[in-house]
């Protein structure tokens, strides 16, 4: 396993304050060579790489979420706590990088001083050491570090300075860890905490005071504490009447005291703060009434990238592999093997494929507005409205994101601290139309829904598109504003969100996570899909016994009586044929469910295959309908990829028992609400077991998305047939 | 009686106060490792366009609170 070397290199941990430039530092020194880690036995996901140093050997770095203090607020943040506290956790440093803004340096140091005092070896890099010498900053590091007693280099991420120093530094700390023994703690406990953690050595053998503390004063939800642990703990803070919430902010402010002479001693600043670009721009960006009707102009401008700009790239992905396919057929010729590659293998993954320009597009419009420092101040302006909802400002950030893809919405939820309005979002967010959910769209809307122009300028194809964007985001808020009805917990909930300074997009940021949510999605929901796309292909080309045969038998007899000429013969065949195949047996025992929402029985393989993963109900229907039509008009090939034949095949088809058309406006309707309602993805359900660690709130998710989704069809199919 | 302290709240837009303490303890605990220290200086910078958040300025960063938030710093009057 390659995880087993991974394990025996040592561990770096990145730290920091949000927003002091952690994750540019991370990227500069892992590049491409990161991922979203999956150490073993590990539930959270956190991002590790791979970094080198000058002397060509390497460690893990280990990218921890931003963090004031180890007094923790959010899930990301007690992340840090619990990992610190540890040093049996798979993610315990064995050295830290510690990423301070030196142009905030007295409000960057208090993280630092708690780690310190954890004893763990920490070097301080003073971050963004580029605009603290153009606004005149000017830091004395020996000095700095004579005082902290821990090496100090003053680097810059963006600019890319100073960081061969760092490794260097850093490398020498990972070799001589003996400095250990010398342990000076920053802080001094109270009397108080000093009986406390006299006593919690004495139970528990925990040998730093430091940790002793912070351990009662997090024991109720330190996932690594055992029952009995915690009750030693209980009894401990009963009998000595400790007041955590008390301590905490003394001890915060203790430290304060201690460390904001050292850092006025060390830094020389101009005096005061000028008004800058960023407080002009706030005036405008967070303006009572400008500030909204901007955002709103930003999300259409979003729309429209989704609706209209990659649109070319897919068409230009789904002919490339309609030219692919064809080639490996006439090189192969038939038989069952070219049928899997080109039928199962090849048109899995242009199903995955034809997503990643709209995911790209998308999370790089989504990337350049965090980047800049834009998505704190949506926070900041949408609380109170996302509040009514259940929700938190910081939701904003994930629902705008699950327009591109539900997963990395839902991790992002982790820095929200209200269990309750995480929860609610979470469970709301797969309602926004993501990604996977337009290719759907497009085909049947060019079905059913004429392109006249409403109104004089809308097209009213775009309308109907727009409205199932605006029917997932409606929902979404209607279901916070049931959930938060029915749950009402009363736990404390937080905006305090600092604002950061507007920036110019560090571009290497934006392209790594737009490449890492990439890659995400290929290796993630692509894997469901390539799979459900040949398991699919097989049941659609074999049948129970010698059925297919008997089917295609008949089936040719039957052509023949109707004088049917040879394209004709073998469509007809096919039909039959497909029928007769496992998957023709399940979708016409599955038809009496669906038929009240208009749906035949291929259709309902679509819906059961799409399950899995919404984007393989195009694939489905296209290999369900082009089955050995391949031959086809020429035409229909050059003009446009599978679509356009898919939707004329589509147009066609008629119920097998009335006879009816069964692609009508009203079932075309009845599917658009289908799609975007229904619980259809396997990766979501697995990220939201993780993200809120049971399978209850997922099987929940489930179901009452299914439900709403199927009562929803069938009552715009009543409304509408 | 005269109030003995203002909140946040109680500012107009760019007026400035300093603080005296923070009333909620898990809040308190949450501002001051942010650097919202009892004695320093808080400016009022706006108030959002829907309900009332509060958009301050500590020392040069800039903060958002709720209303709810914005209401336990006590602030010098
Ligand atoms: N001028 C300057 N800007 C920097 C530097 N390092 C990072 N930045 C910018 O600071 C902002 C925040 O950087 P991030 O790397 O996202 O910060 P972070 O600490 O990872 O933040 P969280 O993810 O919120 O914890 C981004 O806009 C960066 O481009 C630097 O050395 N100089």
């Amino acid at each position: 396993m390659m995880w087993k070397e991974e394990d025996r290199l040592p561990k770096v941990g990145m730290v920091g304050n949000p927003n002091a430039g952690k994750s540019t530092v991370f990227n500069l020194l892992t590049g491409l060579r990161q991922h979203t880690g999956n150490f073993p036995g590990v539930t959270v996901e956190i991002k590790t790489g791979r970094m080198r140093f000058p002397s060509g050997s390497e460690a893990t770095l280990i990218d921890f979420p931003g963090t004031y203090s180890l007094y923790p607020t959010s899930s990301d943040e007690k992340l840090v706590a619990a990992v610190m506290t540890n040093p049996a956790d798979t993610f315990f440093p064995d050295a830290l990088i510690y990423i301070a803004d030196v142009t905030h340096l007295e409000r960057h140091l208090l993280l630092l001083t708690q780690l310190l005092d954890l004893n763990l070896p920490v070097i301080l890099a003073l971050n963004m050491s580029d605009t603290a010498s153009e606004m005149g900053i000017k830091v004395n590091a020996a000095k700095l570090s004579d005082q902290l007693g821990l090496p100090v280099i003053s680097i810059s991420g963006r600019k890319e300075d100073n960081i061969q120093r760092l490794l260097s530094e850093l490398e020498k700390m990972l070799k001589a860890p003996e400095k250990a023994s010398e342990y000076k703690p920053f802080y001094k406990l109270t009397d108080q905490e000093k009986q406390i953690t006299d006593a919690i050595r004495h139970n528990l053998s925990i040998e730093n005071p430091y940790r002793a503390l912070l351990i009662l004063h997090h024991h109720q939800w330190l996932p690594f504490l055992k029952k009995q642990q915690k009750e030693v703990l209980d009894a401990i803070a009963i009998t000595k009447d400790f007041q955590s919430l008390r301590t905490q902010v003394d001890e915060t402010l203790d430290r304060y005291d201690k460390f904001m002479p050292i850092v006025r001693e060390s830094i020389h600043q101009p005096p005061a703060f000028p008004s800058t670009t960023t407080d002009k721009l706030d005036a405008v960006l967070t303006h009572r009434i400008g500030g909204p009707v901007i955002f709103i102009a930003v999300m259409l401008l979003i729309f429209q990238a989704i609706f209209d700009w990659s649109g070319y790239p897919m068409d230009a992905i789904e002919n490339g592999f309609g030219l692919l396919s064809e080639w490996v057929a006439s090189a192969l010729g038939e038989g069952w093997f070219t049928e899997l590659l080109t039928d199962g293998i090849l048109a899995g993954m242009s199903g995955i494929l034809v997503f990643v320009p709209q995911i790209a597009l998308l999370f790089l419009l989504i990337s350049i507005l965090e980047e800049v420092g834009y998505m704190a101040r949506v926070v900041f302006m949408f609380d109170k409205t996302m509040r009514r909802f259940g929700m938190n400002g910081r939701s904003v950030i994930s629902l705008i994101s699950g327009s591109a893809c539900a997963v990395p919405a839902i991790m992002s939820s982790r820095t929200i601290g209200n269990w309750q309005e995480r929860l609610i979002t979470i469970m709301v967010t797969p309602f926004v139309s993501c990604s996977a959910r337009i290719p759907v769209y497009l085909v049947l809307i060019g079905l059913a829904v004429p392109a006249v122009k409403v109104g004089g300028i809308f097209n009213a194809q775009s309308l109907v598109f727009g409205s199932m964007y605006a029917l997932g985001v409606l929902t979404a808020f209607l279901a916070g504003w049931a959930m938060k009805k029915w749950l009402r917990t009363r736990e404390p909930s937080f905006l305090a969100i600092e604002l950061p300074e507007y920036r110019m997009p560090h571009w290497k940021n934006v392209w790594l996570s737009v490449w890492e949510k990439v890659v995400a999605f290929v290796a993630g929901a692509g894997k469901i899909i390539l799979v459900v796309s040949i398991v699919l292909w097989a049941m659609s080309r074999f049948g129970p016994g010698n059925a297919i045969s008997d089917a295609t038998l008949t089936a040719h007899q039957e052509a023949r009586e109707m004088r049917l000429d040879s394209t004709q013969t073998e469509d007809f065949v096919q039909q039959r044929r497909l029928e007769a195949s496992f998957a023709g047996q399940m979708g016409k025992s599955f038809e009496p469910l669906i038929r009240p929402l208009g749906y035949d029985w291929k259709i309902g393989i679509a819906l059961l295959t799409s399950f899995a993963a919404r984007e393989v109900f195009t694939g489905t229907l296209a290999v369900l309908y082009n089955m050995g039509s391949e031959e086809g008009d020429i035409n229909d090939r050059t003009e446009n990829a599978a679509k356009a034949t898919l939707r004329s095949k589509m147009k066609v088809e008629t119920f097998s028992d009335t006879g009816q058309p069964v692609y009508t406006l009203a079932t075309a309707l009845s599917l658009l609400v289908f799609y975007a309602l229904a619980m259809q993805c396997f990766s979501t359900l697995a990220v939201v077991r993780r993200e809120t660690g049971s399978w209850k709130w997922a099987a929940m998710q489930f179901v009452a998305m299914s439900l709403l989704a199927y009562f929803g069809a069938w009552a715009v199919y009543r409304i509408f047939s | 009686m005269q109030r003995r302290y203002r909140t946040i709240p109680d500012l107009k837009t760019n007026e400035s106060a300093r603080t005296i303490s923070i009333t909620d303890a898990t809040l308190a605990c949450k501002l001051t490792a942010m650097g919202v220290l009892p004695g320093t200086r808080i400016e009022m910078v706006r108030t959002s366009p829907f309900g009332k958040a509060y958009y301050i300025k500590v020392d040069g960063i800039r903060i958002a609170l709720r209303e709810e938030e914005a209401a336990s710093i006590l602030l010098e009057v």
